[in-house]
């Protein structure tokens, strides 16, 4: 099933838990070398389930899943060397000091100790751990145990990295340098990079491509550009100094761009275009054209936000409370409500 | 497979060489068994008074005092206690995500329990050493009754008496360990821990000499692991077959079968809770 260039191969996955709660409910998806890959999605979607079968850690109960071209059913330990995982929880051990954390995870990944040392002095200093490597563990912040995490789950260089929740519980200075972490190491090390996350900013500014998961299935499967495209276009919004029926209908005549309400509100129109980098000079030029004087330009092009709400009828926020359970969830069956409306 | 497990032993000792209190226990824990158990439960004073003319040696395996005769029970005692720490550890580090994280390490499963064992064993070693030492000084201390050891003691038996708590030690952290990896609840887990410990120690030799026991007692005691482990000591401690229940051979036998089924037992467990589920 997998070509050349697949790195995780995943075709109609399932986990059942107790014959009836579908975790993972027939998913599929590839992710290709070197690409930063990102499940979106609410807690309980499935996103850690699916981590957990493609890291060896859970049986899927149907379906299949390669890594790097192993069964992870099958050939567990095959995957096992060649993946590296940052778990959602800190499981950096406190009583260690920074280094022998590494050093641990060296030895367990059967990285020669001398190629270990080189290897744990370029981490933490990628990392930024390198002046508190001597410490405990216990003496660490949240966010430098996060980033010692990291540099752990690099330490055997593997060819795929899996990230659950990366920044989960992050402040937003740590958060941002996380993502600089993880940008530095696709772009020094080309290494594909599977991430699960909630936030829908971490999967616009760091994923090439993102699969919408909720209740256990993708609903969708996209770049970032492609998904807010799928909700609709820019909007541009123009403001001349005067506007009248000539200039609307000048607008209206423009190839591939509608004009929205129909009128101008203040001596400005809204005009939606499929994408405002092509369509915004254009545009421009016409009105120069006709000698339309204009004021402003503004473009807002759609957000991730839309293109979550619009694929799974409800908003994402951080406090979601929704384990997948409708039962238990009020907000999301209303939700679902909304969106068969 | 050794580079992970001097890596995983290493770690589990550093956890607990450094942490102070731990290390006071090792020697605190001894110390007031031997000294307000050991030195004030002296059930041999009572023979005496009554001057029934019964040897000693026969209630307190060839010892001629209660104190020597349960500081060696003592070493076996605090066996068990180490061991169910690893037991209690281990499902600490499942709490943790530390076992998750040993579980999509790309080491055989079978390390993971293998190197807590041998981690447990150090530490209940070094622990049974300590009892011996401070049970063989109090004898410089006036006041004080101390472990003494036959004149024809050797090193030979001192390599016995290794074995013999070697033995136990293994046995009893294949047992704790493999139960810290099947049961993951906290309380449940203590709960089990005391329901094994409480019988296992009382219904043994280590501190209540076996012939005070009523009859249906007697017989369990001589079926207890830790009964084969301290009759066997005793016998190579006070160089004499008086009171002892066995030979030193089929002490030697019993604990090995002990040993030998817990390991059996905790490889059956281990692997059941380390499979993926």
């Amino acid at each position: 099933m997998s070509s050349e260039g697949t790195v995780v191969g995943v075709e109609r996955l399932e986990k059942v838990y107790g014959g009836s709660i579908h975790a993972v409910d027939s998913i599929s998806f590839e992710v290709g070398r070197g690409e930063i890959f990102g499940f979106l999605g609410p807690n309980g979607a499935g996103k850690t389930t699916t981590i957990s079968i493609l890291t060896t850690q859970t049986l899927p109960t149907g379906g299949k899943a390669e890594v790097l071209g192993h069964d992870v059913v099958k050939e567990p330990s095959r995957v096992r060397k060649g993946i590296g995982l940052v778990p959602q929880e800190l499981t950096v051990d406190d009583e260690l000091t920074g280094r022998e954390n590494m050093e641990l995870q060296g030895s367990l990944y059967g990285v020669p100790y001398s190629e270990a040392k080189k290897r744990i002095d370029e981490l933490l200093e990628l990392v930024k751990l390198a002046d508190s490597a001597h410490r405990y563990v216990k003496t660490y912040s949240g966010g430098m145990k996060k980033r010692l995490e990291l540099a752990e789950g690099l330490i055997h260089r593997p060819e795929v990295l899996f990230l659950d929740e990366p920044t989960l519980g992050l402040d937003i200075q740590t958060r941002t340098s996380m993502w600089e972490h993880i940008n530095k190491l696709k772009k020094e090390t080309n290494m594909t990079i599977f991430l699960t996350t909630h936030y829908l900013e971490e999967a616009d500014t760091l994923c090439d491509r993102i699969g919408i998961i909720d209740h256990g299935k993708v609903i969708a499967l996209d770049t970032p550009a492609g998904l807010k495209k799928a909700v609709g276009g820019d909007v541009i919004e123009v403001e001349v100094a005067e506007c009248d029926e000539d200039i609307l209908e000048m607008i209206r005549n423009m190839p591939a761009v509608t004009l929205l309400d129909g009128v101008c509100s203040g001596n400005r129109a809204r005009l939606k275009v499929p994408d405002s980098n092509f369509s915004l000079p254009k545009i421009l030029t016409n009105f120069i054209a006709r000698n339309v004087q204009v004021v402003s330009v503004a473009v807002k092009k759609p957000s991730l936000d839309q293109a979550f709400l619009e694929f799974t009828g409800r908003e994402l926020r951080d406090d979601e409370s929704s384990s997948g359970n409708e039962k238990a969830d009020p907000g999301a069956r209303k939700g679902r409500f909304r969106r068969r409306r | 497979m050794i580079v992970e497990m001097v890596a995983l032993i290493a770690r589990d000792l550093k956890r607990w060489y450094r942490t102070p209190a731990q290390i006071i226990l090792v020697f605190t824990t001894p110390l007031m068994w031997l000294l307000l158990f050991g030195q004030a439960f002296n059930i041999g004073r009572l023979a005496q008074i009554g001057d029934t003319g019964i040897d000693l040696r026969m209630v307190f395996g060839g010892a001629t005092d209660y104190f020597s005769f349960m500081a060696v029970g003592q070493t076996a005692f605090i066996m068990l206690f180490a061991s169910f720490f690893s037991g209690v550890s281990i499902l600490w580090d499942r709490k943790f995500g530390f076992l998750s994280k040993l579980q999509v390490a790309p080491i055989p499963r079978t390390a993971i329990p293998l190197s807590r064992i041998i981690s447990s064993l150090v530490k209940s070693m070094l622990q049974a050493t300590v009892v011996i030492v401070l049970a063989a000084s109090f004898v410089l201390i006036p006041g004080l009754s101390g472990l003494r050891f036959s004149s024809s003691f050797g090193v030979l038996d001192a390599a016995g008496l290794a074995l013999f708590l070697i033995l136990l030690g293994i046995g009893l952290a294949a047992l704790f360990v493999a139960l810290g990896l099947v049961v993951r609840n906290e309380e449940t887990l203590f709960g089990l821990i005391n329901l094994l410990n409480f019988p296992l120690m009382f219904t043994s030799s280590a501190l209540i000499p076996i012939t005070l026991m009523p009859d249906w007692l007697r017989t369990v005691a001589l079926y207890n692991p830790i009964t084969f482990v301290v009759d066997g000591m005793r016998q190579l401690v006070f160089g004499t077959s008086i009171g002892a229940e066995y030979s030193v051979a089929t002490d030697l036998l019993g604990i090995g079968i002990f040993s030998a089924l817990m390991i059996g037992l905790g490889a059956i467990l281990a692997r059941k809770a380390l499979l993926r589920g």
